[in-house]
């Protein structure tokens, strides 16, 4: 972006919704119908690490070892957070931990995005985050700009460091994506190479994307069921009617809802108040000391 | 003295190190005629006598007949052995032929012909046969030969296939970003998808 074409369109800049401005040259004469978005029911979530697991698989991830780990150099995509209640007596452990499945959360106006010094994450027209490997220079200045801190950064190359992937979990590798060489930046896709084929199929049949079309491995992993995905444009999916039923809209930084005392929906976006429009929406577990 | 001796040890470096770095290279993408490099194949294939016009000696096969996979799926793949026996085990005239008489002895021994792949795309790109195929000879109703010689150029006139186009993503851009007609029946046009992120994987 040059100088005088900021200064040209500077109007449009600053009074586009960072939602609307889809950021893409083909939006107004092509506009998408689709836009990925996720609920993740905490009350269902048991934290059993499935999801995590399924998305190792799934994703080409290394496993870096507990020294690496230590170092903060882990790969996980999709990692479990955990969180105790405090008070006056200290942790509260008896009632366990809660559990907070945190992955990209694919932001509308992704704090990333706007810092890549060569544009190697940008936004697709169904609503994606996208990391392009192949443009990556690994300036790491998106995972420092990410309020979520899920961006990952291959220390390593990998795919030729011992007890990676030792024989023969290599041949489990999914070819469906590339498996990420040395400094280059990654982070949850949605898992853009499932959404693909479901895209495709539906073109080649002449109708639009349906629900249920496409699950992320994440979600076909989780036992409870908490994680649900779809197209959040499709009024008829699930993950839209769950965002219209706990009143949670995409566009809004500061939910309608919030707003009346003793409101008693659990849909919540994670630091909405940063205004990035998050695509994932967590329902709030509900403790029973609570009620 | 020293200069010059310092001059030399640094210029014997850098032709070693261009040297050596220029021997691990990957093969050119282009050789001296601008196409991709010759492909000796286990059986020398004559796309010509089966993809070919009856006029050059062809018997004008649509490519999907063996290369099925290419309306329905990413790649469009290599026929089976079974695929070519099935129609040769009634061709009687050419059975004594070098290439068919090789052929027969793959199916005898039942083992698949290890066929080189002329146009391989780099892992990290994400190119759907599908999608082209769909496009072009479904919905615009273009002749196969034309549609898919777009990528893999005049085939039928070849032997063994050999890579036509560069197929270097400068090279797909400039299809993508051209308008074309949404169908054979339709004046609106469209054009193919510009986001990294549909091709790159």
């Amino acid at each position: 972006m040059s100088v005088s074409n900021l200064l040209e369109n500077w109007s449009k800049f600053r009074h586009t919704h960072p939602v609307e401005d889809k950021g893409h040259p083909d939006w107004e004469a092509y506009p998408s119908d689709i836009k990925w978005a996720m609920a993740i029911d905490l009350d269902a979530c048991t934290g059993c690490n499935a999801c995590s697991v399924a998305c190792y698989a799934e994703n080409n991830l290394p496993v870096v070892g507990k020294e690496k780990y230590s170092h903060g150099q882990a790969m996980h995509w999709m990692r479990i957070e955990r969180y105790w209640d405090e008070s006056e007596s200290g942790f509260e452990v008896d009632q366990g931990a809660r559990f907070l499945p945190m992955m990209c959360q694919q932001c509308e106006a992704a704090p990333c995005e706007t810092v890549c010094p060569v544009g190697a994450t940008n936004h697709t027209e169904d609503g994606l985050n996208s990391q392009i490997y192949n443009r990556c220079i690994g300036s790491r200045y998106c995972s420092a700009n990410c309020p979520y801190k899920v961006r990952y950064f291959n220390w390593y190359d990998y795919p030729t460091t011992k007890d990676v992937w030792p024989s023969p979990m290599n041949e489990q590798l999914n070819p469906d994506l590339s498996v990420r060489s040395k400094g280059v930046m990654e982070k949850c896709t949605f898992c853009k190479q499932r959404t693909y084929v479901a895209r495709n199929n539906a073109k080649t049949e002449g109708r639009p994307v349906q629900d249920g079309d496409v699950q992320t491995a994440c979600q076909e992993a989780c036992p409870a069921g908490a994680i649900t995905f779809g197209n959040l444009y499709d009024p008829e999916s699930k993950v839209a009617q769950k965002w219209q039923h706990q009143q949670v809209e995409l566009t809004k930084e500061k939910q309608d809802k919030d707003k009346t005392e003793g409101n008693r929906l659990r849909g919540y976006r994670i630091l909405e108040e940063l205004r990035p429009y998050p695509s994932v929406m967590y329902l709030e577990r509900v403790r029973e000391s609570a009620v | 003295m020293q200069h010059i001796l310092r001059l030399f040890i640094l210029l014997v470096g850098l032709f070693a190190g261009v040297g050596s770095y220029a021997a691990d290279a990957a093969p050119k993408l282009t050789t001296p005629d601008d196409l991709g490099p010759q492909i000796e194949q286990p059986i020398e294939f004559p796309h010509f006598r089966h993809a070919g016009d009856a006029k050059d000696g062809g018997m004008q096969i649509n490519c999907m007949y063996c290369h099925t996979y290419a309306r329905r799926s990413m790649v469009a793949g290599i026929p089976p052995v079974q695929k070519c026996i099935g129609c040769h085990q009634s061709i009687e005239s050419v059975r004594d032929k070098p290439r068919i008489k090789k052929l027969f002895e793959y199916w005898e021994a039942k083992k698949p012909i290890p066929w080189k792949k002329v146009h391989d795309l780099p892992d990290f790109v994400r190119f759907n046969h599908e999608r082209h195929i769909q496009r072009f000879y479904f919905q615009q109703d273009r002749p196969y030969q034309e549609v898919c010689g777009y990528c893999h150029g005049d085939v039928k006139k070849m032997t063994v296939a050999r890579r036509q186009k560069p197929l270097t993503m400068g090279w797909c851009a400039s299809c993508h970003m051209k308008d074309h007609p949404i169908s054979a029946h339709s004046t609106k046009t469209g054009h193919g998808p510009n986001d990294c992120f549909t091709c790159h994987k």
